[in-house]
């Protein structure tokens, strides 16, 4: 009897013991919050790695070494489960550097971020450094929740000049000089185009190939209203677009195993087919941050100028001209403090833009950086391009809701494997896009 | 090699069990504290979170997941009638992420039991068995996202790191490389063979233990009736090694409809949706497109996919003995 009492006590004291501790741990759990937030360090999510994060980590040192305050930098290459994971825990970041405005317009929506014009963001403030273009992207609804750090020409085409030089190619500067240059190198035995679009991640190339060809064929007016969802994408403008999207991106033209072989191969594969030392391309098409990843990654043997350029974009239909379609990342607050006021105004500094810029990696939105600050003439011309386009436009795909740009991406991936088909999968991606919008 | 087999324990007349009535307070009372811990981890971890993400599947569901506007059953009537990359029955073959997994089910299981159950019984007559066996199961042992990272190279079209690519065309001159995840016809196929070399050791280690376990006095028996390899194969020892065989099918099925990783490494579910399973849409829908609800009815499915074989595990469990 006397040894069962003392079971039933112990088993009671271990019962009791887990319950506090579970308890404690749920107590914890809604004290954290406070306890991370410890005066003098900021926790930034962004989906830089390699050169890029690199960069970015050398502009926080700065910023380090100048006011004391610690910058936790975390890497999210899929940021958007990321952020939204962690705002349902409770515990979001201060900091957030995204790529989509879209994205940040819907968690501003939902109320996720702080409106950065009180806390010293003022009008004035911004367009002393920032054109109305960039200020707007990071605007919704009257109130300013994004602050560009980071740009990107994406209306470049890169060649290899030293192969122009060989076959007396000229720079085309209309798109049938385009489709003429392809048809050239063809004939001379080569496969022009290297492709890398699949089979998940990477599809936002085609995103941006579609873009480049819509801005100059619909016209700035339409490309707003297609990617703010008030034009549908079964339009006849966006089905010409595919169609002369696919006069270039076929099995014809596409080295390595033509579309499918596209498909199978990723964004940066995409770009050792042209600039690999065992390249086999000829030209490829993506934005200005090519550069910094075809020479630091793919080939160092690369000079710039000589083995590797780009020309901009061809005009196709003379009255749009040549619009730029850039991206951009926006450094967002889900928190305000003065550490994160003070880290916010640091970046928008033309100190801190030329620290950026100077690793070759990226180009500063701020108008106040200057141009000697870019360390290689491939940079220099991007931002050059930049600064000075009439037009400009920031990446549509990048613009739509929440993940749209996601299935946008893989409805592209459908229409190059079955151009006949564009028409179906328009309408099918229009439904996923009434949902979203 | 294998031991004499132990004498069958003759069971013991065991007194009926009791029923919950027949125990004094005292003793219900330590008992349920001795399966206390047990039972708050599991409330917390398991079935609060079940219970939330059932309730959540008949809600839209906001961007924090709490349960806002109350749909009833839109969500699933959504799922399997008007989203055509879960299912899409307009066309012939049907697609979509339910037809996939479908794929998944039967190719996946059948080809690691294959391989698994030919290797273990292969292995055992080779001399250094253990190495062999060791090597085979080091796939196992290695994460599924390398497992994807290793095989994105092999299926790669470029000639330069395509291993695949590169060995047919080293036999085949005139052969165009094939981007295996990059046409939709055959990015499946290519993550369910993938998902298997990385399943075959495990399915192999537990048959061949099974295996050992088998008397070898009733091999012996049958060759001296004149059995040949084959008909002991077929008739002695698959027939006895029925019950661990189901116990890994099960395993397999339950892998196979929870599958996640290798695909978002691999391909993103794409190129397009072609390669989506359930899982991917789950994750794709609550976490990247913030539908709480929606991705919460995919779950509820997913659940309702594996309970009968859990059930039917569980009982199995509780009503044989487990010989491996």
């Amino acid at each position: 009897m006397k040894r069962r009492s003392w079971l039933v006590l112990l088993a009671v004291a271990v019962g009791l013991g887990l319950i506090s501790t579970v308890l404690a741990g749920a107590s914890y759990g809604r004290t954290a919050v406070p306890q991370t937030k410890k005066a003098g360090t900021i926790n930034v999510l962004s989906l830089w790695g390699g050169s890029e994060k690199s960069a970015f980590l050398k502009v926080t040192d700065a910023f380090t070494a100048k006011t004391g305050i610690k910058i936790e930098y975390e890497t999210a290459r899929d940021f958007i489960p990321a952020i939204r994971t962690r705002l349902a825990a409770g515990n979001p970041p201060d900091v957030a550097i995204v790529p989509r405005p879209g994205y940040l317009a819907s968690l501003a929506r939902e109320g996720a971020f702080k409106d950065l014009r009180p806390l010293g963001f003022t009008p004035a403030y911004m367009k002393a450094r920032y054109t109305s273009g960039w200020t707007s992207l990071g605007t919704v609804g009257g109130k300013l929740y994004g602050l560009a750090v980071k740009a990107n020409s994406k209306s470049v085409i890169w060649y290899k000049p030293d192969s122009f030089a060989k076959y007396k190619f000229k720079v085309p500067k209309t798109w049938a000089q385009l489709i003429a240059l392809t048809k050239a190198y063809k004939a001379k035995g080569l496969t022009p185009w290297g492709l890398g679009c699949g089979p998940g991640p990477s599809s936002w190339t085609l995103t941006d190939w579609f873009e480049n060809i819509y801005a100059r064929t619909a016209g700035p007016a339409k490309y707003d209203r297609l990617f703010a969802g008030k034009l549908k994408f079964t339009d006849a403008s966006v089905l010409n677009a595919l169609k002369l999207m696919t006069s270039i991106l076929n099995n014809k033209y596409i080295a390595g195993g033509g579309v499918q072989g596209a498909l199978g191969r990723t964004f940066v594969s995409g770009i050792g087919q042209v600039f690999g030392p065992n390249a086999k391309a000829q030209l490829y098409m993506e934005g200005g941050f090519v550069g910094g990843i075809a020479l630091d990654q793919v080939n160092t043997k690369l000079k710039p100028g000589k083995t590797i350029a780009f020309f901009p974009w061809p005009t196709i239909t003379p009255k749009y001209d040549s619009p730029l379609v850039g991206g951009g990342d926006l450094a967002a607050a889900f928190k305000d403090n003065a550490d994160i006021r003070s880290f916010l105004k640091y970046l928008s500094t033309p100190a801190a833009g030329a620290i950026w810029v100077s690793t070759g990696a990226v180009i500063s939105p701020n108008k106040q950086t200057k141009s000697s600050a870019y360390p290689n003439l491939l940079v220099r011309a991007e931002a050059k391009q930049v600064a000075s386009a009439k037009i400009f436009r920031f990446d549509g795909s990048d613009l739509m809701p929440g993940a749209l740009g996601d299935t946008w991406g893989a409805a592209l991936q459908n229409v190059i494997q079955k151009p006949g088909n564009a028409k179906k999968i328009m309408s099918d991606f229009q439904k996923e896009a009434d949902k979203a919008y | 090699m294998s031991q004499p087999p132990l004498p069958t324990p003759v069971l013991e007349p065991q007194e009926p069990p009791r029923g919950l009535g027949t125990f004094r307070a005292g003793e219900r009372l330590q008992g349920l504290f001795f399966i206390a811990p047990a039972l708050v981890v599991l409330g917390i971890f398991l079935v609060y979170p079940a219970y939330y993400t059932v309730r959540l599947a008949f809600y839209q569901g906001d961007f924090l997941y709490r349960f806002s506007n109350f749909l009833g059953l839109d969500n699933f009537k959504e799922l399997l009638t008007d989203d055509p990359s879960f299912l899409d029955l307009s066309s012939f073959p049907p697609s979509g992420a339910l037809v996939n997994n479908f794929r998944w089910v039967i190719f996946y299981i059948a080809l690691s039991l294959a391989f698994g159950l030919g290797l273990a019984v292969l292995a055992v007559r080779v001399r250094y068995e253990r190495v062999v066996k060791s090597i085979i199961f080091v796939p196992m042992a290695i994460s599924a996202t390398a497992v994807g990272l290793i095989w994105l190279f092999v299926y790669s079209p470029d000639l330069d790191n395509g291993i695949l690519n590169a060995v047919i065309h080293g036999v085949d001159h005139g052969f165009d490389p094939i981007a295996w995840v990059g046409r939709p016809s055959t990015v499946n196929y290519a993550l369910i063979f993938a998902y298997v070399w990385a399943s075959t050791g495990f399915v192999m280690v537990v048959l061949s233990a099974a295996i050992k376990g088998i008397p070898t006095e009733i091999i012996e028996a049958s060759r001296v009736d004149g059995a040949g390899e084959w008909a002991i194969f077929r008739r002695i020892m698959v027939p006895m090694l029925s019950l661990p065989i189901a116990v890994v099918t099960v395993w397999l099925f339950i892998n196979v409809i929870k599958v996640f990783d290798i695909i978002y490494v691999m391909t993103g579910g794409g190129p397009g949706t072609s390669s989506r399973v359930i899982a991917y849409t789950m994750y794709k829908e609550t976490f990247e497109n913030g539908r709480g609800g929606y991705g919460a009815a995919v779950a509820v499915l997913m659940l309702l996919l594996v309970l009968p074989v859990m059930v039917l595990n569980v009982r199995r469990f509780r009503s044989e003995r487990v010989t491996t």
